[in-house]
């Protein structure tokens, strides 16, 4: 981007922006650095930016005390399943409500709409309920099939219509010139064009999934079946009391494949969003 | 090809119509525009001959099939969007050839086919590209390969070059007039612009608020428009229309008496018209006060008050009059329109 700023003007503009960063970078390097640090040194003051003393074994022990290798594959599967699962389902749902003509659509789309202003803690008793009878207590599926058809999936939903909202109706009939029914105009010309929403939705989605915590510790109550968040929790001594820097080493691994789809995917989330028209 | 044929249709959005019953038959292999200003229905009654809008009444015919109540795809047509609507994340061989791919055709029929159509208009270096890559005509040409490249029997053509700048689209013109020549396919075409509809068509059929006005060939429809609509809106600059009175002195306009062919019988109100070229420059003329004259290069535009009307009058000379003047000019009466207190054709 080009601008017409003085060299004084940026080099002031830059260390604003330097000191607006430090909320969001500090936290992340805290835990990093504390992550190798023995317990001691966390609470030394001052604090120390930089470890005195390297203690790689925090890593190792992460996995001695609980199946981390097994909670991290249950939160990878279950955010790869929810992702999809979220994709499919907002993305016919959201082409259905933007493009479909049926009677009471925009009724309906607000009726689900409503399904945001419900805080999750109001549900979860019923859920927890219902879950019970079907047997499913300590088992995944809560954690898969509440955000697919739940509020996750009504926000995702709402981003998918308001992209399909603004595709051009020439490009659907110019497909059902070509020989298209309603279906393959949606997967072969509707989907393909909405990459970018669902990249939104997908990134939303995942990261969901990946931080769920309340659903976790109700449904489930074998370490075996633990997801990440609840895993960290978990990580105390004898008296109950906190090993910051073991839990700190845990919380950078979760944290990396968070990292990791916000530097790959963070232009197409960002054009996702504008393209929805969420952004201005 | 096929002829096509529209009886008695008629569209209505709930209670409001909006085609008030069409019959037009159109011969095998015609170039027919429909012409009339925006909102007439045109675009409506293309859609419908599509099959991207229901027929409320009436039928359509397309080589002596009904297909009013058929899918777009089962009617064997091609159309040509206003916006192009080419798929964006496909190159322009895959957009061409994506109609074959979805009615069965194996992929060398395909490639065949697509090579066809690219050599007929100039795509052949452009086939990987994808549409954002390409300039609006090239995208027009695309549009115009996808639908050639199958070989329907109707093509229809929904305001195409109307996102293009004049001159691009006096290219255009003659590439799809070109193109139409080549394959002789039954065509019909949508525009507002009445130079394009005289330029391309065999036939023009001019619509007015859900209604045909006239159906003609374009030099019939200009000289001799069958009512006051038509005459107002083919040919450019428009026809000056004035109101007044046939007598047998002439027809008495407001401060003006302007001369009549001497068959004229009928009498009593009426509208006189006469083109912008069919009025000449004589001595023994009417007065007209100049108020803009418009040297156009070939010709000079003018726009005069005679008697309390405002005319125009096209002068192959190069006048060299100013604003304020006077300029004598002289109807050609034997290109005099006369209408009807109905605004029908008396002559």
């Amino acid at each position: 981007m080009k601008t017409d700023l003085s060299p004084r003007m940026k080099v002031g503009l830059y260390g604003l922006m330097c000191v607006l960063l430090i909320p969001f970078v500090f936290p992340t390097w805290w835990m990093i650095t504390s992550s190798v640090k023995p317990i001691s040194d966390i609470f030394s003051f001052p604090p120390e930016l930089w470890p005195r003393r390297f203690d790689f074994s925090t890593y190792a022990q992460v996995f001695e005390l609980q199946p981390f290798a097994r909670q991290y594959w249950n939160s990878a599967y279950i955010a790869a399943i929810v992702t999809v699962g979220t994709m499919v389902i907002s993305s016919m749902a959201g082409y259905a409500f933007a493009r479909i003509k049926f009677p009471f659509s925009n009724a309906i789309f607000m009726v689900v709409l409503l399904g945001l202003l419900i805080p999750s803690e109001v549900t979860i008793v019923p859920l927890f309920q219902m879950f019970l009878g079907w047997g499913m207590i300590n088992t995944h599926w809560p954690l898969i099939l509440v955000p697919i058809f739940g509020a996750p999936s009504v926000f995702a939903t709402f981003v998918m219509r308001q992209f399909f909202i603004a595709l051009p109706g020439e490009l659907e009939e110019a497909a059902r010139v070509d020989g298209l029914g309603r279906f393959k105009i949606f997967w072969l010309i509707a989907l393909p064009l909405a990459r970018p929403a669902l990249g939104a939705v997908a990134i939303f989605t995942f990261l969901h999934s990946w931080n769920l915590y309340l659903e976790p510790i109700v449904f489930l109550s074998s370490t075996q079946m633990f997801t990440l968040p609840q895993a960290l929790t978990q990580f105390t001594d004898a008296y109950g009391g906190a090993m910051w820097n073991i839990q700190l080493a845990a919380a950078t691994m979760t944290a990396i494949p968070v990292l990791l789809v916000f530097i790959v995917a963070q232009k197409q989330f960002v054009e996702g969003l504008a393209h929805t028209g969420l952004k201005g | 090809m096929a002829n096509l044929s529209l009886k008695s249709v008629r569209k209505a959005y709930g209670s409001a119509p909006v085609l008030h019953g069409v019959d037009i038959d159109i011969a095998d292999g015609e170039f027919v525009v429909l012409v009339g200003p925006s909102g007439c229905g045109k675009s409506t009654l293309l859609r419908m001959i599509a099959g991207l809008e229901t027929v409320t009444d009436g039928t359509i015919e397309i080589g002596g099939r009904i297909v009013n109540d058929l899918e777009p795809k089962d009617r064997d047509i091609a159309m040509v969007f206003q916006n192009y609507a080419l798929y964006p994340h496909m190159t322009v061989a895959t957009n061409m050839g994506f109609s074959l791919e979805h009615r069965g055709a194996s992929k060398a029929e395909i490639a065949e086919r697509v090579k066809w159509a690219a050599d007929i208009l100039g795509l052949t270096h452009l086939l990987e590209r994808y549409p954002r890559q390409l300039s609006g005509g090239q995208r027009q040409r695309v549009a115009m390969g996808r639908a050639i490249v199958r070989n329907p029997q109707v093509f229809l053509f929904d305001e195409p070059l109307s996102n293009l700048d004049a001159k691009l689209r006096v290219v255009m013109r003659g590439e799809i007039k070109g193109l139409h020549q080549r394959l002789g396919v039954t065509t019909v075409y949508v525009t507002h612009d009445q130079v394009e509809a005289m330029t391309m068509a065999d036939r023009i059929v001019v619509m007015n608020a859900g209604n045909v006005e006239q159906v003609g060939a374009p030099l019939d429809l200009y000289d001799r428009p069958a009512n006051l609509f038509v005459a107002g809106f083919i040919g450019s600059p428009s026809m000056n229309i004035i109101g007044g009175t046939i007598t047998p002195e002439g027809f008495i306009a407001a401060g003006v008496t302007l001369p009549l062919p001497a068959d004229i019988a009928a009498t009593g109100q009426a509208s006189y018209g006469i083109r912008p070229e069919h009025l000449t420059v004589s001595d023994r003329g009417l007065p007209a006060t100049i108020t803009l004259v418009e040297p156009m290069g070939a010709e000079t535009q003018v726009t005069m008050t005679l008697g309390e009307h405002s005319i125009t009058g096209v002068f192959r000379e190069r006048l060299k009059a100013q604003p304020g003047e006077t300029l004598r000019i002289m109807p050609d009466l034997s290109a005099i329109h006369l209408f009807d207190a109905s605004g029908n054709r008396i002559n």
